[in-house]
């Protein structure tokens, strides 16, 4: 690899990283704040078990917690399989007897309907007052 | 993501606290429907509420706080508009941890930090008898509860002397270790160790000699233990549920192999049910991430204390601390697999008291409203947000968990750190009588100087939770 090709690699992976690592708007979904969750969607319904199963207790509603927030994190799907399944820094990896490929889909789901339920009424009434 | 070793720890506890403790229960957020209510202020540490034939309120205080803070445990009656009444104080050995109503009388479970834990009976006139005491709870968790069942017998939690079966320095930072230094945990029933021993500094040594000791599991600090050593079996073991008659006769122990059992109430279909605090990642053992616990109490079961964090064993890497190894057992057999717990809260979220809603016009029936009184770090663990301070609900059938009530703002946490009038550390929640209202009991601000916790005399409240008239 080429010195430049190996610059462009290190600038991307940097530019990566602080995009994962930064929040984009409040990562608050609890429901009190924001209403209940709409889940029609079997899947959604699925994720939320596997949600409570293994992920709730270290990100609480996918707030922060022992672990970092999900809620305001832009990661695309494939991303949030790869660490779900290799781990990344102090969270472990989950193997396919852990969670099925099944349930990650499912999960996937759920994150994503949890993630768009930030734009909420009580987001928008703490920005008026 | 993938931060967590960048990062400082950031607690709710890890803030600054000048009195006077705002309250506005406006600042506290609730599903539609439901309205706030402030009940009580100015309480010095309450942990428990209950309610006579006529429906008044009863609180505790505690008397006793961590950080070593000793004031008189006393029961309060509640008054509408006035200060509360003093039924009944004892002269020390607090915490008293939460009290429950039943036939005309108050039973509470006293800690016991300085002399042993105690079952306490209140009568309507103040008056203090002693079921029984003596009860092995002056190390880091103590007595628990009560609560009396459908059979009409009392129910208590005995919590753990250590955070994972093996005495440590961190018994010296929580206070006990001088005091009761031939202090260690009890098993429920004969055991075998693999004679694992933990190397720490001699933290009772004088003249601020440094040395270092072995320490096995379920023995004194400084004493170690030999594979196949077998450790006998006590009735009232750590980490249990005993079962005391109030008409006369033995106690005897329900299950055992729990951490710090701390909430204990009956299901609307008369299951019993607990709220276990979790490891910490201190001391000789630490283990890492443990979640704390909602369970189904099975009787004559082993729940998994020291060897398992409810049905995963800490063989499992899950539990290692950044850059060390997994905990690994201290039994070389266990008695049984541990049941699986209901639901796994939040890290560090000290997940206490809670019942069980049973009326329609409340809502959630059979759903459990759990207290979670907040993190202790960073002595308990890095946490990279504040984890609890608020009260869950938790679908018994499913484990899936909703939050209750929480404090506004763009970021959880006790009203001392993220500003505002509300929550701050929710210790028990009951709701009342005819089950239309939720108390909750706020012990008040308790802050983290260091590993060293801060509490503030004064600043418990107790909140009330309705639901709005013809809301849905």
């Amino acid at each position: 690899m080429s010195k430049a090709m190996s610059a462009l690699s290190i600038c991307a992976a940097t530019a990566c990283i602080l995009l994962l690592m930064s929040g984009c708007g409040s990562a608050r979904r609890s429901e009190p704040l924001t209403g209940p969750m709409r889940m029609e969607e079997p899947s959604v319904i699925q994720g939320r078990q596997v949600f409570s199963m293994h992920c709730h207790q270290c990100h609480p509603g996918g707030e922060g917690g022992l672990g970092p927030a999900l809620n305001n994190k832009p990661l695309p799907g494939f991303l949030v399989r790869l660490q779900v399944r290799q781990g990344l820094g102090a969270m472990p990896g989950f193997s396919k007897e852990e969670i099925s490929e099944k349930e990650m889909d499912d999960l996937i789901s759920y994150l994503n309907a949890l993630r768009r339920h930030g734009s909420t009424k009580e987001q928008r009434r703490e920005k008026t007052v | 993501m993938g931060c967590y070793a960048l990062r400082s720890s950031s607690g709710g506890g890890q803030t600054d606290f000048s009195p006077p403790r705002r309250i506005n229960p406006a600042d506290v957020a609730v599903p539609e429907g439901y309205r706030v209510e402030i009940v009580a202020t100015n309480l010095t540490y309450p942990t428990g509420i209950a309610f006579n034939d006529r429906g008044r309120a009863f609180v505790t205080e505690s008397g006793y706080s961590y950080g070593e803070d000793w004031t008189k445990p006393r029961l309060l009656r509640l008054n509408q508009g006035g200060p509360p009444t003093v039924v009944a104080e004892s002269p020390r050995d607090g915490p008293w941890n939460g009290v429950f109503f039943h036939a005309g009388y108050f039973y509470i479970a006293e800690g016991g930090v300085l002399d042993g834990g105690r079952i306490l009976r209140v009568d309507p006139d103040g008056k203090i008898s002693v079921l029984i005491d003596g009860l092995p709870s002056v190390g880091d968790h103590h007595t628990n509860g009560p609560v009396v069942g459908p059979d009409g017998h009392l129910y208590f939690g005995l919590g753990t002397a250590t955070n994972s079966g093996v005495v440590g320095p961190d018994n010296k930072r929580m206070g006990w270790l001088p005091r009761w230094p031939a202090f260690h945990d009890l098993p429920g029933e004969d055991i075998i160790l693999r004679g694992r021993n933990f190397e720490s500094e001699d933290v009772t040594a004088e003249n601020g000699r440094r040395q270092s000791v072995r320490t096995g599991a379920f023995s004194p600090f400084g004493e170690s233990t030999a594979s196949g050593q077998r450790i006998q079996g006590s009735l009232m073991a750590s980490g249990s549920i005993i079962r005391l008659p109030l008409n006369g006769g033995e106690p005897e122990q329900v299950a055992w192999g729990f951490r710090n059992p701390f909430g204990l109430a009956f299901s609307p279909d008369g299951r019993l049910y607990i709220t276990e605090n979790s490891y910490d990642n201190r001391g000789s053992r630490p283990v890492w991430g443990a979640a704390d616990l909602f369970r189904r109490v099975e009787e004559g079961q082993w729940h998994g204390w020291p060897d398992f964090s409810g049905d995963r064993p800490l063989t499992d890497s899950f539990f290692s601390p950044p850059g060390g190894e997994p905990p690994g057992f201290l039994l070389a057999e266990h008695p049984n697999d541990p049941p699986p717990p209901v639901a796994r809260l939040g890290v560090h979220s000290s997940s206490n008291g809670f019942d069980f809603s049973t009326s329609e016009e409340f809502g959630y029936v059979g759903q459990a409203f759990i207290a979670q009184w907040g993190d202790m770090a960073p002595a308990v663990n890095k946490v990279l947000h504040p984890v609890g301070y608020k009260v869950i609900r938790v679908d018994v059938a499913s484990g899936e968990v909703t939050d209750f009530a929480v404090n506004r703002g763009p970021k959880n946490g006790p009203a001392s750190l993220i500003g505002g009038g509300g929550l701050e550390r929710p210790i028990a929640a009951r709701f009342s009588p005819d089950g239309r209202a939720l108390y909750v009991v706020d012990f008040g601000v308790l802050t983290m100087d260091g590993s060293t916790p801060r509490p503030r005399r004064g600043t418990g409240a107790v909140w009330r939770i309705v639901r709005e008239e013809g809301r849905p």
